[in-house]
């Protein structure tokens, strides 16, 4: 009996923080609320007040003409995955590849370029701009996905983040294998690799974010419409004097679809994979 | 640690072995080390020599000018009104940090669809941009705003005008960055207070504490080295965030909101002194330098490892 | 296998690096032969680059111009005109985009570009197409050191546009002519059955400060900054007593904050009057989107000088179109220009834009601007402020700086950070700055 009371005591208290959490919950996502009920609505209901949550009449007009006609978002939509996935892969890669660099193999000079790395992180990137710009026309990458890609690869914070998590692998690890004769590379592809699956499922999701929400390298290194990602293509919701607020929100809840995918394949692995790097700080 | 194992392959390797495996470090550190030299370190210094020129975008010839840039900035009230703008916006970091804990607390013990419940609050640091901006616009006019309109309906008759008053502008912003990074520092909580051992938790408990006790004493010491992370991470992305600003107020009203980062984008961009932008830079980028060693030696204080 | 794992890792090194340069290489190789497509065959290729959106009228105009020459085809791209857009268009003129022909909009911007070296010298061409005799003496606002690095196409005209339903109510003419005080007043009547009497578009928001030192010059005698004089104050104190005392118009904190839809309010009925320029006409042509019962009068702007003889309005001409200095197809690009202005930009009404060449008809233009929704319009007020009033106009021509100082100070006026006479000491300090730089 006693337990069993207890039990339901614990299950009460259950519901209500759950019911408390959820209320927040949906407040935090009030934004994206509006933007869905916003692009359903028709232009002259965007800014009545008292806010209308719920459209008048459904209209998905605007739903439908984003992935119509001859710049449709579909284009901007694969340009944009093209450069996500290309950016994501290469970033991830090649920051676990530097980060088990500077977490397990001691060589001159490494704290010193950790430091410089670190203080890299600090730079404003509006200043980069000029010099990147002048560097990618010289190459012949200007008005190309590489000058997206090609950045994109190479991220501070993930060197930082798969170096912390590195660092938290019990050394006995790579020391039985140095007994056996492996070597770094070995240990690296083969067992350190392998354990760092969820680091690298982390990373994976907070650089994809980045690459497919970053708008203003796009807008300064693309020019052609062909190549346009989805956050330039907002911008196409800018008229003369006005702005279409329908069609931008209705491309802009299209464009989340692919980070909540991202999110719900990647959610379990998140938790894992940040514990590990970060608690040894 | 390290040495200590180094000393264990020396006896156990041939020396030369060794050393070719330690000049392997150069290899794996290589390709990165490629990018961000291109990328990073180089553009870096093209825009500490831009410092002492005239340099305007889309103007041919540069001269060299000396120190005139900085003598500039250090006489430009605007300099020190973003500054002061840049510290109050940082104020949200360790709020952000503080309200993430909590309910990554609340959030790792008994709550149903932990997993929904987890994606409701991260959604807002996956988006970004010019919509949600325009949102939250919305969602804080003054006058007939939701905001405004709920803290009318419960009695309060002269409610701050956010976004639209000089005085409360910048605090409007700080409410809006609260809210996209709550999500990102809760997950990272979330996985520290997954390390933390259940039955450290339930012996202190049978010890008598109570749930404070337990919160303060025992989870926030374990978590520390994540605050820490946080903390740092935190306050170097928000001090060179703009967009959002720059998509809500453009720096105003007044200057109200124009942060150091806003600054260098305006001057950048729209002004295109790009010179006078990479001098603010420099500031701004010893600005963060600064905050993050006073973090660095401050945290044998209360980082526990 | 020791020696197999540093070859691996070598090979994997090594496929980065080629990756690396194989694709700089390959593309800069397709960008050369995209842009040297034009050049291969007899077909001349030309691009254009403008802020308006292709389905506003552009893309009608390059179709038109298509349709009637096959050796000479014209792509319009569209840029979005704010700080990110010039940008994107400069960075693509300076790596030398294939570009032939674009639009700038303010006197800033095409600055850069002379500077740049990207806008053509058509002193040579003028003999061809005389821009002063065609465009009147107001193209000379857009010359550069006495030089047309492109010209004017498109008459501005900024005018206050009524609600001439609420005007009869209120037995209220429509003005000819008027002060700020007036315009006060109107605003204060016009109030009782609205929101607000007057809502202002952003973009006409300083125009009075401008209107003024038109007249009474930027610099005083000695070279120092006019911008703290008299007309200043006057300005600021009127128009923030229509926010607070009057309540007749919106706080400029509140109109800022919140994007305030200004069109839409005074198409909705919301607001008697609206500050405003010729664009107004794309949105008051849509019926469809934006319904409303009651004709549209205009007016010329106010005036916060006494007497209207000293009187300089913002207008002038706008859409300075310039032909790119890099251009492997100047010719054609200089022919398309000739052929845009005079005419061809017809279907541009639709969305405000009246050609300023004088040889388009102004009946026919109004015509084109109204189509068939000249009834609900008041077209003899119309009429006045487009073509019958003779005040002299400016276009601004200022440091984009200065402009954003000058803003940040009546802001912080309007937002109570600051009184009257510090606000415009405040812009003349800023001014001054500039000037002395």
């Amino acid at each position: 009996m006693k337990t069993s009371k207890v039990i339901e005591l614990i299950e009460i208290r259950k519901v209500i923080m759950t019911v408390i959490m959820l209320f927040f919950g949906i407040l935090m996502i009030v934004p994206f609320l509006w933007m869905l009920s916003t692009s359903l609505k028709s232009p002259s209901e965007v800014f009545i007040y008292p806010i209308k949550w719920i459209p008048e009449a459904f209209n998905f007009s605007h739903h439908i003409r984003i992935w119509s006609g001859d710049h449709s978002f579909v284009t901007y939509y694969l340009n944009s995955l093209k450069v996500s996935i290309a950016s994501t892969i290469g970033a991830v890669f090649l920051s676990a590849l530097a980060a088990y660099g500077f977490a397990r193999i001691e060589f001159k000079g490494r704290n010193t370029l950790f430091m410089v790395y670190l203080s890299m992180m600090m730079i404003p990137p509006q200043v980069l701009f000029v010099p990147k710009f002048l560097m990618f026309d010289w190459i012949g990458i200007y008005n190309t996905h590489w000058a997206l890609i090609l950045p994109g690869m190479f991220t501070i914070f993930g060197v930082f983040m798969m170096r912390q998590f590195f660092m938290s692998v019990p050394y006995e690890i790579s020391e039985a294998a140095f007994i056996d004769g492996a070597g770094h590379v070995r240990i690296f592809f083969h067992l350190i690799l392998p354990l760092a699956k969820p680091a690298l499922a982390t990373l994976a999701i907070i650089d994809f974010s980045w690459h497919w929400n970053d708008y203003e390298n796009a807008l300064v290194f693309l020019i052609d419409n062909s190549l346009y990602t989805v956050p330039l293509g907002l911008q196409t919701f800018i008229l003369e004097n006005t702005v279409d607020y329908n069609g931008m929100m209705a491309a802009a809840s299209a464009g989340i679809l692919p980070m909540i995918i991202i999110f719900i394949l990647g959610q379990r692995y998140i938790v894992q994979g940040i514990s590990n790097s970060a608690v040894k700080g | 640690m390290i040495i200590t194992i180094q000393e264990r392959w020396g006896m156990m390797m041939n020396k030369n072995w060794m050393r070719r495996q330690q000049r392997l470090g150069y290899l794996f550190i290589g390709p990165n080390m490629l990018g961000v030299l291109l990328f990073f370190i180089i553009p870096a210094f093209y825009s500490l020599y831009l410092v002492f020129t005239d340099y305007q975008f889309m103007k041919p010839d540069k001269n060299f000018v000396g120190l005139a840039n900085i003598e500039r900035l250090l006489h430009d009230e605007l300099f020190y009104t973003a500054m002061l703008n840049t510290v109050i916006f940082l104020l949200a970091v360790p709020i952000s940090i503080g309200l993430a804990f909590v309910v990554a607390t609340v959030l790792n013990q008994s709550v149903y669809f932990k997993k929904l419940l987890r994606g409701l609050y991260f959604l807002p640091y996956i988006t970004s941009g010019v919509a949600i901006a325009f949102v939250w616009m919305l969602l804080f006019q003054p006058n007939q705003g939701p905001i405004n309109g709920f803290l009318r309906s419960i009695g309060i008759a002269n409610p701050p005008g956010w976004l639209s008053t000089i005085e409360t502008s910048m605090f409007a912003i700080d409410i809006i960055w609260v809210w996209f990074m709550l999500g990102y520092n809760m997950i990272i909580y979330l996985a520290a207070l997954q390390e933390i051992s259940s039955e450290l938790l339930e012996a202190a408990r049978i010890d008598g504490a109570n749930r404070w006790q337990t919160i303060r004493k025992i989870i926030f010491p374990l978590v520390s080295p994540t605050t820490f992370l946080l903390l740092i991470t935190g306050l170097i992305m928000t001090v060179k965030t703009f967009g959002i600003i720059q998509a809500i107020t453009q720096g105003g009203p007044g200057n109200s909101t124009t942060i150091l980062s806003l600054f260098v984008y305006q001057h950048a961009f729209r002004y295109y002194d790009m010179s006078y932008a990479a001098t603010i830079s420099w500031a701004l980028f010893i600005f963060i330098l600064v905050i993050t060693m006073i973090q660095w030696w401050g945290q044998k204080r209360w980082v526990h490892y | 296998m020791r020696k197999m794992k540093m070859l691996t890792m070598v090979v994997s090194l090594l496929v980065i690096t080629s990756m690396l340069a194989a694709c700089g290489g390959n593309n800069s190789g397709t960008a050369e032969k995209d842009s040297n497509k034009g050049a291969d065959t007899s077909t001349i290729k030309l691009v254009m680059w403008g802020g308006v959106p292709p389905e506003s009228g552009p893309q009608e105009v390059v179709d038109n111009w298509n349709a009637a020459n096959a050796d000479i085809q014209v792509e319009y791209v569209r840029y979005v005109n704010d700080d990110d857009g010039n940008l994107k268009l400069d960075t693509a003129l300076l790596t030398g985009q294939s570009i032939d022909l674009y639009v700038s909009y303010t006197m800033s911007n095409i600055q850069k570009r002379v500077d740049a070296g990207v806008a053509l010298d058509l002193t040579s061409r003028l003999g061809e197409y005389n821009i002063d005799e065609k465009m009147g003496p107001d193209a000379k606002l857009w010359q550069l050191d006495g030089t047309y690095y492109g010209m004017p196409t498109k008459k501005n005209a900024s005018f206050v546009a009524l609600n001439q339903n609420a005007l009869e109510k209120a037995n209220l003419k429509i003005p000819k002519e008027w002060t700020w005080d007036e315009y006060k007043e109107y605003a204060k009547i016009l109030n009782q059955d609205f929101d607000y009497g007057l809502v202002q578009s952003t973009v006409s928001f300083m125009d009075p400060l401008d209107s003024v030192l038109e007249n009474i010059g930027y610099t005083k005698a000695d070279g120092s900054s006019n911008m703290d004089n008299e007309y200043t104050v006057k300005w600021l104190e009127i128009s923030n007593e229509m926010m607070t005392v009057d309540k007749s118009t919106p706080t400029l904190g509140e109109q800022l904050t919140s994007k305030m839809p200004v069109e839409n309010m005074f198409l909705g009925g919301e607001a008697a009057m609206l500050s405003i320029g010729e664009w107004l006409i794309r949105s008051s042509n849509n019926l469809d989107e934006y319904p409303r019962d009651f004709k549209i009068a205009f007016a010329p702007i106010p005036r916060l000088l006494e007497n209207s003889e000293d009187f300089i309005t913002s207008g002038g001409l706008g859409d300075f179109i310039s032909v790119n200095a890099k251009s492997k197809n100047q010719d054609a690009a200089w022919k398309f220009l000739q052929w845009y202005a005079d005419g061809g930009m017809a279907p541009m009404a639709a969305g405000g834009r009246l050609p300023s060449s004088k040889d388009m008809d102004a009946s026919v233009a109004l015509d084109n601007l109204l189509g068939d929704k000249a009834n609900t319009y008041d077209v003899d007020s119309l009429k006045y402020v487009l073509f019958e009033d003779t005040t002299p106009t400016f276009v601004r021509n200022l440091a984009q700086e200065v402009i954003d100082l000058r803003t940040q100070e009546y802001e912080k006026y309007f937002l109570g950070g600051q009184n009257a006479q510090d606000a415009a000491a405040n812009m003349a300090k800023h001014h001054n700055k500039f000037i002395n730089k």
